[in-house]
């Protein structure tokens, strides 16, 4: 397993925000994230990333502990985040936002030949068609190209897990479909994915697998192949599907 | 007797040297090496044989960013073996003159008025190209066994021999596959599916189609006519005259005409859309669901406006298929959508029409 968490805890004071959580991503699998609103997706993420401290529990990657306390450490063991708001600069180009804070340097100045020329390869190794020109401003790019060289920037650092929240959100039918197929290609490259959505549509159209938060708590890792939109709405909804789930339906421990 | 038998090693040989170098493009001699498992000085004398007969050509080659001489390239010459692929479609035709190594020499595309005969067609859009080709190939949608259309939703053909009519049209020799099955071909071959042993091609046309490869081989009776699965025994009837097919279930003469818009509508919150694609998403699975437990296929790939469809309610298909399908047969299965998109048939026509001249060489 690439990515093993067992037990996760975290608490803001007196509100435990996650409890117990066992979560396992391996190389080459689309895992998706659901819940709620406040089941504690992001948190989660946030813990993966280093942004959060856990207060219980542990991160194992490559089946060794490790403590990840920042952001740095995350990105050292080759773990990358695309979040929501994209954090990309309007004002920078394709090339320069791809490598910002990590830009290759010839001596003194920028190799921006050896820059652009490794920003195409990874485009091109994901099949990206919709980025003609390199060297536009971010800012001229449309909402789906813009999630694309946001997911290209993760990609380009020899990461091995990418973390996606809520990629789709903000995009149109047909831009939705190219990040789709993307996110797809990431991991049939080798690379893990855990994918956050709220959309069950694209979250079935990726997904290997499919975890369910529920109230802080794992409701349920099932396969896609064997799970149903039905079972996935009630797991979102209340913690449990038939025989899948929390024992417990009121979020409290037994 | 032992001469036969060299001789016959060295022919295998040969043609595996040429796929190698036809599907991966060009390599050193070194990579061929490993590649084919053979020695280097067999790989050396049958790249010889080949540069002789005008197959194969060396060239300067790439840098490897090391030191020391740059190792030249063996490459295909386009030229020593062309196919001519055509696809067949309701409205239009489309024309691929594609040369060994997968280099595509020539292109074009015409369209095509209500009640012309589309075999005309390609008489006048292959030309006189068409004769110069080794291998003739076309893609024609709908149910195709041994040459003969036995029914296509989208041409209206029933029973017809595609292969002897296009060979009185245009008067060379003809293949004909269906455009589900070229796709897939193509997507194995020169998309990313090769890891795939079972691969199932669904194509959206006007009328669905499935196509079934095995190891990137069309297979005689791999064609199947996905769009007549009934789905719901005594419900809508068909142009084919059952009921309830999943053609006629699933409005697919909309979708056709306008999935971009079905697909935006319920994105933007259209209720009735959104429960029409549900419905849609729903049948297809149902009869996916046939299929993979009749064949087994361990990847599926959608395409043509199935994409679309697929992308937009991906967790009905699914669902339908895990409530049809038994578990290990679900669980190794493979659901993407294809890279090479509408490109896909007149590649994979192409590339069957390779394998075809490969085959000959062994």
């Amino acid at each position: 397993m690439l990515l093993e968490l067992t037990g996760l805890s975290k608490r803001f004071g007196p509100v435990e925000v996650l409890s117990d959580v066992d979560l396992a991503i391996d190389a080459g699998e689309v895992c998706a994230l659901v819940g709620d609103n406040g089941a504690g997706k992001s948190t989660l993420v946030k813990c993966i990333a280093g942004i959060h401290a856990i207060d219980g529990g542990t991160i194992n990657v490559d089946g060794r502990p490790r403590g990840i306390s920042g952001p740095r450490d995350a990105a050292a063991l080759g773990i990358e985040i695309v979040y929501q708001d994209l954090a990309l600069c309007d004002n920078l180009d394709v090339v320069e936002n791809l490598f910002l804070g990590r830009e290759r340097r010839r001596g003194l100045v920028l190799d921006d030949d050896a820059m652009e020329q490794l920003a195409a390869e990874t485009l091109e190794s994901l099949a990206v068609r919709t980025i003609r020109n390199l060297r536009q401003p971010v800012a001229s790019l449309s909402g789906g190209q813009r999630q694309t060289v946001a997911i290209a920037k993760a990609v380009l650092w020899n990461s091995r897990l990418v973390i996606l929240d809520e990629p789709t959100a903000a995009l149109g039918v047909a831009q939705t479909r190219q990040v789709l197929e993307l996110i797809r290609r990431l991991a049939d490259q080798g690379l893990a994915v855990l994918y956050i959505s709220h959309n069950l549509n694209d979250v079935f159209a990726v997904a290997d697998r499919i975890a369910t938060l529920y109230l802080g708590r794992m409701a349920a890792v099932l396969d896609a192949a064997d799970t149903t939109q039905s079972q996935v709405v009630e797991l979102i909804t209340s913690g449990r599907s038939g025989s899948l789930g929390l024992i417990d339906t009121n979020g409290v421990r037994p | 007797m032992a001469r036969t038998g060299t001789e016959e090693l060295r022919r295998r040989n040969r043609a595996a040297l040429l796929e190698q170098l036809h599907r991966h493009g060009p390599q050193t001699r070194a990579e061929l090496t490993e590649a084919l498992g053979l020695n280097r000085s067999t790989i050396g004398a049958l790249a010889t044989d080949l540069a002789e007969s005008g197959h194969l050509q060396e060239t300067t080659g790439r840098s490897t960013g090391s030191a020391g001489r740059p190792s030249t390239l063996v490459e295909c010459v386009p030229k020593a073996a062309t196919v001519a692929a055509v696809e067949i479609r309701a409205r239009s035709v489309r024309f691929a003159l594609v040369g060994l190594g997968g280099e595509v020499l020539e292109r074009t595309e015409s369209g095509l008025d209500e009640d012309a005969d589309p075999m005309d067609a390609v008489a006048v859009i292959t030309g006189g190209t068409a004769a110069e080709a080794i291998e003739a190939v076309a893609a024609v949608p709908g149910l195709v066994d041994a040459g003969v259309v036995a029914h296509s939703t989208e041409l209206g053909w029933a029973g017809r021999d595609a292969s002897a009519d296009l060979e009185a049209a245009t008067g060379r020799e003809w293949r004909v596959v269906d455009t589900a099955t070229a796709a897939a071909v193509g997507e194995w071959s020169r998309g990313d599916a090769h890891e795939s042993t079972k691969l199932l091609y669904l194509h959206g046309g006007r009328g669905l189609t499935a196509g079934l490869v095995i190891e990137g081989r069309a297979q005689r009776g791999g064609s199947i006519q996905l769009g007549h699965i009934v789905v719901k025994p005594g419900g809508l009837e068909c142009a084919c005259g059952l009921l309830g097919c999943l053609e006629a279930e699933m409005e697919a003469f909309a979708y056709t005409e306008d999935i971009e818009h079905a697909t935006a509508a319920a994105g933007l919150g259209d209720a009735a859309a959104r429960d029409r694609l549900r419905r849609a998403g729903q049948d297809l699975g149902r009869a996916l669901g046939a299929v993979v437990t009749a064949t087994g296929p361990d990847e599926i790939l959608f395409g043509g406006w199935l994409r679309e469809l697929y992308l937009s309610a991906a967790a009905p298909v699914r669902s339908a298929l895990a409530e049809t399908t038994l578990p290990h047969l679900r669980s190794k299965l493979r659901l993407r959508t294809p890279v090479l998109g509408e490109e896909g048939p007149l590649i994979g026509a192409a590339e069957a029409g390779f394998a075809a001249v490969i085959d000959r060489m062994r």
